[in-house]
């Protein structure tokens, strides 16, 4: 119902962010980025929300 | 929200930050207008990057437990903000990943139930462990 996990799932951060590197997705204008270039030069904080809301 | 607050602390701790999200551009764009927020926001439709932060998806008690609904009155009393409805996948869970340049993922928050979210305090720790 609703998607919801009728057990509870385990969660497993990454120890790298290489799967995640060559992935674009748009901003909130519609440009795309590519996520390794967050970090490329510096460091980045990547949040995933919930919901927008 | 408390991350767009510290966006100067973690700028000047040298870091991006950016919101991924489900949904569309143009729902990110709402949500960041509605918010009053500066931040970049991402939209990730398909939830992929999602499964490969190690995010997962929330059973019953996850989304509506007593902790969690406990959680949430504090943190409404706290702020002053109420959730509204959930877009996407209504059970999915968040999470935070910090990375250096060097692809490592130094420290991590992955949330357990809808309560569950990492302080700002926590991530800039993690941002300045770096170096």
């Amino acid at each position: 119902m609703l998607g919801i996990s009728r057990t509870k799932q385990a969660t497993h951060p990454p120890d790298r962010a290489d799967a995640l590197a060559d992935i674009v997705l748009p901003d909130h204008e519609g440009n795309e980025v590519r996520l390794g270039d967050l970090w490329q030069d510096r460091p980045a904080v990547l949040v995933w929300l919930r919901h927008y809301g | 929200m408390q991350l767009h607050r510290a966006r100067d602390e973690f700028r000047d701790a040298g870091a991006n930050i950016v919101l991924i999200g489900q949904r569309t551009p143009s729902h990110a764009a709402e949500f960041r207008r509605q918010q009053g927020l500066e931040l970049t926001v991402l939209a990730d439709e398909r939830r992929k990057t999602y499964a490969l932060a190690g995010t997962k998806v929330a059973t019953v008690g996850e989304l509506i437990g007593p902790k969690v609904v406990a959680r949430s009155l504090v943190a409404t009393a706290k702020t002053g903000k109420v959730q509204t409805k959930t877009d996407g996948h209504t059970a999915q869970l968040g999470g935070t990943l910090v990375i250096a340049p060097d692809g490592r993922v130094t420290w991590s928050h992955i949330a357990h139930d809808a309560s569950d979210n990492a302080s700002p305090e926590e991530i800039l720790e993690a941002v300045r462990a770096i170096g």
